[in-house]
């Protein structure tokens, strides 16, 4: 005897283990080996492959509002293997909700549900459910904008159904919102209540098929379906293929997508256009073809009909055997709610594809994922994604701008100028924008569209209301202009930005600087004083562009460090750009005053 | 089956069995313990520059206790300004030596006087004592005080800050 055969006799004297391999290794297969049995054997396999990712992800991933976007983008990003890992884990799920359906089609095919395997079929069905319920669970837990919004409106469509659904609604999310208790409650669903009670209807699952054993096709003779072949090795190789075919296409999808996709991080106060996961976008779809509040009803009751079929089908067949043509009225509804379930699928996507409205939201909230992901490799604060995204010039910067500013004023790709009631910001500031502005202040891009409009005079092009005893109008020289438009922008300057163009030399400024104290301080301030009794309504022109002055201009524009009161209360100016101080807090008004000078100079935003 | 019967053909298949059984495994098992080895295998080289105070402030000869201020990375979390640890700093004329203010012993604080002469320091956890220059004098230090080097930056002593392991005679840094 070899040392192996010693010491599996000496373990089989004290478990048995032979015996209990042979049973279930040799279990007859009527008919012998068929590829149509693959798929129990194939979703094993793949809930083992979930299992072991899922402990090894939950090594690593940390389940709170603050952690949960941060872990998962570490797991991703960061350690090493932890985009395959993760992969796996995601498409795995992917990959057991398509061999479930399929699974699904060759049983009932089969008849494989008729009598004595009602049981069997019953179990398979909670089964399916308890996949699609891990599914659904687990694409929260990265706590990222797609699985968040897509829970949010489930939850509350389940909230819609009569007299219970407000309370399972709560009892889900624990508590009234979705935060801590709703990822926690999520997460503990996930990786125990589920897998706990998994394990123990698949176990129940298998042992009452082996009871049972396979049901051969209809069309196999009587006499072919009495020889039968041993489990090992035929169907066991046919079962390993087919996992491992699955697997790679789990591998494929995952080395395409890096890992799995993570969406920015969850922000309930964003406007993200909100889509359920590939598997549940018939029941959204259901959401549209029913208007109203019969959408949600539709969308509760059309998969309550589906699942009562579904439990209802061994009891509804009464053909003596399991050919299909007998059975083709209590397998119709199972063909059409699949066919129906696939058009829908289809439809959502195809009316998404051809929504360009949508396809632009996605296009902003792929981009705001792109650099939320960014950002987070230098780290995320211990407050989480959210402060992190809040607390970036560049990306909220551009939020607060379109928010607060984009209504009047464009910059940028941002704004409508069709019905831009403000000054454009292009360029603002720098020397190009300067000379247009003492040239023609009433340029459309400039005072043209204000209340400012007729104010200011130009420099060098004589006013049109000129009366014939008013002294004579002498243009300014170009090069008088153009030392108070590099003085002027010279005055915007920060340290740390490029050299700007057209701030001429030392002479030229100062040149400038004399120009503006002699000429334009009858209107405008410059260093606190004008030369008028305060008696003009035009704006400091000390530090005009600087950080300084654009934040004093949008907390409030009537401080004397732009503009003085008059020129923003007087019933003349009505519709003088509003004080932003109360609705941005003092951390958001140094973002967007950084980003929106920077944007205009054409300036880096710096640290 | 007839075919099954084939002691050939059922070989085959047992070692394509074993084979895919294997490629199955591996495809989970491999990336596995590369995620879960990876972070046990530390980032190592936890040193890092850190501005301390001015050199004018440090006078000739007496130790001065500075808190180690900088940037803590954690797995994902960036903490900013946390404070990592402290350092005894003695000026002697433009040179500044620097110790770890964690005693080799058992990691309590090490403070300045009580020490093994003059300007020296000990510990007020088991009563080791070491000299102005950080040598070991009496207790159970297994070693002298941890030295860490120092450069003068724009008027301030810049130190870099490290860990190194507590009870052994030798020097191990703590990636």
């Amino acid at each position: 005897m070899t040392i192996g055969a010693k010491l599996s006799a000496w373990l089989d004297e004290r478990t048995g283990h032979k015996k209990l391999l042979a049973a279930v290794l040799d279990e007859p297969i009527p008919g012998g080996a068929r590829w149509a049995y693959v798929f129990g054997a194939t979703l094993a396999l793949l809930f083992v492959v979930e299992a072991v990712t899922g402990a090894l992800l939950a090594t690593a991933y940390a389940p709170s509002v603050q952690t949960a976007w941060a872990s998962v983008h570490y797991i991703t990003f960061t350690m090493s293997g932890g985009w395959i890992v993760r992969g796996l884990h995601h498409f795995g799920c992917d990959a057991m909700i398509v061999v479930l359906g399929m699974h699904l089609f060759q049983v009932a095919a089969y008849g494989a549900y008729k009598r004595p395997r009602e049981v069997t079929w019953w179990v398979g069905i909670l089964l399916l459910a308890m996949v699609l319920g891990f599914a659904v669970t687990g694409s929260l837990l990265p706590w990222d904008q797609s699985g968040y919004w897509a829970r949010r409106v489930e939850t509350n469509i389940a909230g819609t159904v009569p007299l219970v659904g407000a309370w399972v609604q709560g009892l889900v999310m624990g508590g009234s919102d979705y935060g801590s208790l709703t990822l926690a409650r999520f997460y503990a669903l996930h990786v125990a209540v589920l897998p706990a009670s998994l394990a123990g209807l698949l176990a129940l699952h298998v042992a009452l098929y082996r009871k049972h054993g396979n049901t051969p096709p209809a069309s196999l003779t009587r006499e072919a379906a009495r020889k039968t072949e041993p489990f090992f090795p035929s169907q066991v190789a046919k079962n390993l293929l087919a996992t491992l075919l699955v697997v790679a296409v789990v591998f494929y999808l995952t080395v395409k997508h890096h890992g799995a996709p993570l969406d920015a991080p969850a922000d309930p106060v964003s406007d993200y256009p909100a889509r359920p996961e590939w598997y549940l976008l018939w029941m959204f779809r259901l959401l549209h073809v029913f208007e109203g509040s019969a959408g949600s009803v539709a969308a509760l009751l059309v998969p309550a009909v589906v699942a009562g079929y579904l439990v209802l089908l061994p009891l509804l067949d009464k053909a003596p055997g399991t050919a299909i043509r007998p059975r083709a009225i209590v397998l119709g509804p199972l063909v059409l709610g699949a066919m129906g379930i696939l058009g829908l699928t289809f439809g959502s996507m195809q009316s998404d594809a051809a929504d360009a409205g949508y396809q632009a939201s996605r296009k902003k909230a792929d981009a705001r994922a792109e650099i939320a992901v960014s950002l987070a490799r230098r780290g995320v604060p211990p407050g989480g994604p959210l402060q992190m995204l809040r607390s970036d010039p560049g990306l909220h910067g551009e939020e607060l701008f379109t928010k607060s500013c984009a209504s009047c004023h464009t910059l940028g790709d941002l704004g409508d100028a069709k019905k831009a009631t403000a000054p454009s910001l292009d360029g603002w500031g720098t020397t190009a924008w300067l000379l247009a502005m003492v040239h023609d202040p009433d340029g459309d891009a400039r005072f043209g569209r204000t209340p400012y409009k007729g104010q200011m005079p130009s420099a060098d092009v004589a006013p049109k209301d000129r009366k014939p005893d008013d002294p004579p109008f002498k243009p300014m020289s170009k090069e008088d202009m153009l030392a108070v438009a590099s003085f002027l922008a010279a005055q915007g300057d920060a340290p740390g930005d490029p050299p700007g163009a057209g701030r001429g030399d030392e002479a030229a400024r100062k040149a400038g600087e004399k120009i503006v104290t002699d000429r334009c301080t009858g209107c405008h301030l410059y260093k606190g004083d004008g030369d008028d009794g305060d008696q003009g309504l035009a704006p400091e022109l000390s530090g005009y562009g600087s950080l300084a002055w654009v934040r004093a201009q949008i907390a409030n524009p009537a401080t004397k460090a732009t503009y003085r009161p008059k020129a923003v209360d007087d019933g003349k100016s009505k519709g003088h750009m509003p004080r932003f101080d109360g609705d941005l807090s003092p951390a958001d008004l140094d973002l967007v005053a950084r980003w929106t000078r920077a944007r205009a100079r054409g300036v880096p935003l710096g640290e | 089956m007839a075919d099954a019967k084939e002691p050939g053909r059922r070989d085959a298949l047992r070692t394509l069995i074993g084979a895919g059984g294997a490629a199955l495994g591996c495809a989970v098992v491999v990336p596995g313990l590369v995620f879960v080895v990876g972070p046990a295998r530390g980032s190592g080289g936890g040193g890092r520059w850190v501005r301390t105070v001015k050199l004018d402030a440090l006078r000739e000869g007496e130790p001065k206790r500075v808190s180690i201020v900088a940037d803590e990375r954690d797995a994902w979390t960036l903490t900013k300004d946390v404070e990592l640890g402290a350092a005894w700093l003695v000026r002697r004329g433009d040179r500044v030596f620097a110790w770890s203010a964690t005693c080799p012993h058992l990691g309590c604080a090490i403070r300045a006087g009580d020490g093994a002469g003059e300007g020296g320091f000990s510990c007020p956890c088991h009563a080791s004592t070491f000299a102005g220059d950080g040598k070991r004098g009496e207790g159970p230090s297994p070693r002298d005080m941890d030295a860490l080097a120092t450069k003068v930056e724009e008027g301030f002593v810049v130190v870099d800050f490290r860990k190194y392991r507590t009870g052994t005679p030798e020097k191990v840094e703590i990636g």
